[in-house]
């Protein structure tokens, strides 16, 4: 026995197909336009979340460079300035060693000069004074060799839980230790450069010498500082470095969530293409068939 | 042996049941696009015969009565499996309507702008003393709260849409019970059982449409009238003769509709006994799909309010007051009536039943302090007074990957990028299902119908052949009359000439 057919049936079915077809066009349609394979969560929850996870690094990966250049824009400004002071500091040697008193003005004006580094301000800011980033480390008419500034470190986020140091205190750099009044530790640049002073005007062969001293535990504490300085730019290089690599091949991740598969799509697309006139042409044929046709 | 005027009358029978059968093919016909016809067979069967000594001679056909060809299961089947298909094709719709804009994984989406925010800190956190970056960090926060209320809000508008449409949908589910408790009376006063085939074809194109309007029980009694309960078996719609209206009133907090049953005297609420049909689906999404993301958003606005407000705040040393909250609630206080000042400020409620209301509205009542709006300086991006510092600007900018600072499902187990992706995953996994679940059940009520329109529906072709044949018999019962009148001629006229 066959099966009943109604008329009705045959062109439910055609057009329910006909519409699933289509559907099928209009989103292959929107994923070609938009080049986004999901247009909406509900085409692929898992994707889109992957998609909004892997964006979420991203952007925080790309915020963490951007707080990289910042710290290293502070710590390029620190490392000038205490190379500034190294290479004054070896002239100040050169000049101890000639014992002329005809170079106090020179070594005068290096002292303003280490000075003038002392206080070096980047974007506005007292580099070497702590979080007191508004006040003038050095240079109190009062008491110009007394430093001013805090002993504070100035984090900055680089990482998921990694902190870096942006700053060095003033009193580490020029006064020999954090928290130390001028004269306290014998690596004090100040105090040196001072004693050098008198002692080359005076033809004080004694205090030239203890000055002498003075400036070379200075300078291993400058060179110290450098090393420092450097330790850390060159630890946010590498993770400049790998925070891109990191990046990039999140990125590549993302795209193949989230980008369309134009090669799949447009294959599809055009199989519909064929489906669905191929569904219409059988509708005609089979709505235009019937046996009224054929009885006188 | 019968007389020829019994012959006439024999030859007369087939004319008139010929007739009468191809009636009922016009009838087919005609109704061929009609929805819900059930197509009508003529019940034709030989007349009693005329006994004459031993010999039976008969008499011609009767027309017993026209029937319909149903399958009465089939059709009930079909009530119960729409009305699942019109509520899943609903909270797709609407699960799908809100899932592009809550969902969305762009730059303009929830997750960027919370991250935003939080970038905004750690972007403070380098230059704590540039008053620009303070500035451009409460443009931050305004653009994440505006973010998350557009949202909150798109949902609400949803809901109030699916409240409109209950109104108007219980209008028309009282109409089709009402028609359809006097269609039973017709059925049941019918003269003879199963007659009164149009009536039943009304019927269950009414029914079809109650179905996918609410989700149904449909039992038929023995004198073939129907008996419709609502699908979870809490109030009666139609019983016999009877129509039970639903009745919508506005009450609660909200003053959204609520939908009661009056029958014969007792009043029970049904607004949660629906659960199918395009108005099951409406009340579902309105009082329960809708209103669990708009928690989940609430839940996050305090996280982000907790998390941000314990660091931010000033304790007075000597009076212990607390001031300069970065976010202040429409109630002047932080606390048990405004934002919350932390999570385990409330540890009682964290795991009982009100976990869920607790944040409620939280994210209307987002607003960055009007103190900071007004003098962006009082942000503070460090714990002392020194200019420099910045450690607080860091810890918060660090809370925006913490875990541990969304509470979702009771416990707080969450960061607040997780929780955006968490309800990304939710809308998706919801619209993925409801997709699902309306295409499946779309094929099974296709396949159905089809089975129904096997049995019930019209062939063109075959009503063709039928009509063909009958006019065969018509004729042949036209010519067998005139033979028979021939022969009476020749009785009459013609004999013994």
């Amino acid at each position: 026995m066959s099966f009943r057919t109604s008329t009705a049936t045959q062109q439910r079915q055609s057009l329910q197909d006909l519409q699933a077809t289509q559907e099928r066009m209009a989103l292959n349609n929107a994923r070609i336009t938009s080049g986004n394979r999901i247009g909406s969560p509900g085409e692929d929850p898992t994707g889109a979340a992957a998609i909004l996870d892997f964006g979420n690094s991203i952007d925080a990966n790309t915020q963490y460079l951007k707080q990289i250049d910042s710290a290293s824009a502070y710590l390029t400004t620190a490392e000038n300035a205490v190379n500034g002071a190294v290479e004054s500091v070896m002239r100040l040697g050169e000049l101890a060693v000639s014992g002329s008193s005809a170079s106090v003005p020179e070594v005068n004006a290096i002292l303003q000069n280490l000075l003038a580094l002392a206080n070096t301000q980047s974007q506005g800011k007292y580099i070497f004074s702590g979080t007191k980033t508004n006040t003038q480390p050095f240079g109190d008419p009062l008491a110009p060799y007394t430093y001013q500034g805090n002993r504070e470190d100035i984090n900055l986020g680089v990482a998921t839980g990694t902190l870096v140091s942006t700053n060095l205190t003033g009193d580490q750099v020029f006064l020999g230790g954090k928290g130390l009044a001028p004269g306290a530790s014998p690596s004090d640049l100040f105090t040196a450069v001072q004693n050098l002073a008198t002692g080359l005007l005076n033809g004080n062969n004694a205090t030239v010498q203890t000055a002498t001293t003075g400036l070379d535990a200075a300078l291993a504490n400058l060179n110290q500082m450098l090393a420092e300085l450097g330790g850390r730019q060159a630890g946010l290089q590498s993770l400049q470095t790998s925070l891109g690599n990191f990046n990039a091949s999140l990125q590549a991740l993302q795209t193949d969530q989230q980008a369309t598969d134009y090669p799949t799509a447009i294959m599809e697309y055009t199989n519909d293409q064929t489906i669905q006139s191929a569904t219409l042409s059988v509708m005609a044929k089979v709505n235009k068939v019937n046996l009224f046709d054929y009885l006188a | 042996m019968p007389g020829l005027n019994a012959s006439l009358y024999l030859g007369l029978t087939g004319l008139q049941a010929q007739q009468a059968a191809l009636n009922v093919v016009g009838h087919n016909i005609a109704n061929v696009n009609t929805p819900g016809y059930t197509r009508q067979r003529a019940d034709l069967s030989a007349s009693q015969s005329q006994v004459e000594g031993q010999i039976y001679f008969g008499t011609g056909v009767t027309l017993n009565s026209v029937q319909g060809i149903r399958d009465r299961f089939l059709d009930l089947q079909i009530y119960r499996e729409t009305a699942k298909q019109t509520g899943a094709d609903e909270r797709y719709a609407a699960v799908s309507a809100v899932s592009s804009s809550l969902g969305d994984t762009g730059s303009t989406g929830m997750a960027a702008q919370v991250q935003a925010f939080f970038q905004g800190f750690q972007d403070l956190s380098t230059n704590p003393e540039n008053a620009a970056l303070r500035t451009s960090l409460l443009g931050k926060a305004q653009a994440m709260i505006t973010g998350l209320q557009t949202k909150y809000r798109l949902l609400d508008d949803q809901r109030g849409n699916a409240d409109q449409s209950i109104g108007s949908l219980v209008g028309e589910v009282n109409s089709l019970t009402g028609q359809i408790a006097q269609l039973n009376q017709r059925i049941a006063t019918e003269i003879t059982p199963g007659a009164n085939n149009d009536a039943r074809d009304q019927r269950k194109s009414l029914t079809d449409r109650l179905a996918a309007l609410v989700g149904v029980n449909v039992v038929e009694s023995p004198k073939g009238e129907y008996q419709i309960t609502l699908d979870s078996g809490n109030a009666v719609l139609v019983t016999g003769t009877n129509a039970f209206d639903l009745v919508a009133k506005r009450s609660g907090d909200e003053g959204y509709l609520q939908l009661t049953s009056n029958m014969a005297g007792t009043v029970v609420d049904v607004t949660s006994a629906i659960k199918e049909g395009t108005l099951g689906a409406k009340l579902d999404l309105r009082d329960n799909i809708l209103v669990g993301f708009q928690a989940q958003l609430d839940q996050l606005a305090a996280g982000i309010a907790s998390g941000v407000n314990s660091v931010h705040k000033t304790t007075n040393l000597i009076t212990h007051e607390i001031s300069n909250y970065f976010f202040q609630s429409a109630a002047e206080a932080n606390g048990s009536n405004g934002l919350p000042i932390s999570i385990a400020a409330t540890p009682a409620l964290q795991s009982g039943p009100g976990w869920s209301t607790l944040y409620k509205g939280m994210v209307n009542r987002l607003s960055v302090s009007s103190d900071i709006l007004a003098d962006p300086s009082l942000i503070t991006a460090g714990a002392g007074a020194t200019v420099g510092d910045n450690t607080r600007a860091l810890a918060i900018a660090q809370l925006g990957t913490a875990a541990g600072t969304v509470e979702m499902g009771g416990t707080a187990t969450a960061s607040f990028t997780s929780a955006v992706a968490a309800l990304v995953t939710d809308l998706g996994t919801q619209a993925q299902t409801y997709k699902a679940q309306s295409s499946a059940q779309q094929n099974l009520v296709s396949a159905l119908q089809s089975q129904r329109d096997s049995i019930s529906g019209v062939n063109l072709d075959e009503e063709a052949s039928n009509m063909m044949t009958l006019q065969r018999g018509y004729q042949a019962s036209a010519r067998f009359i005139s033979v028979i009148n021939q022969l009476t001629d020749q009785l009459v006229n013609q004999f013994g000439k």
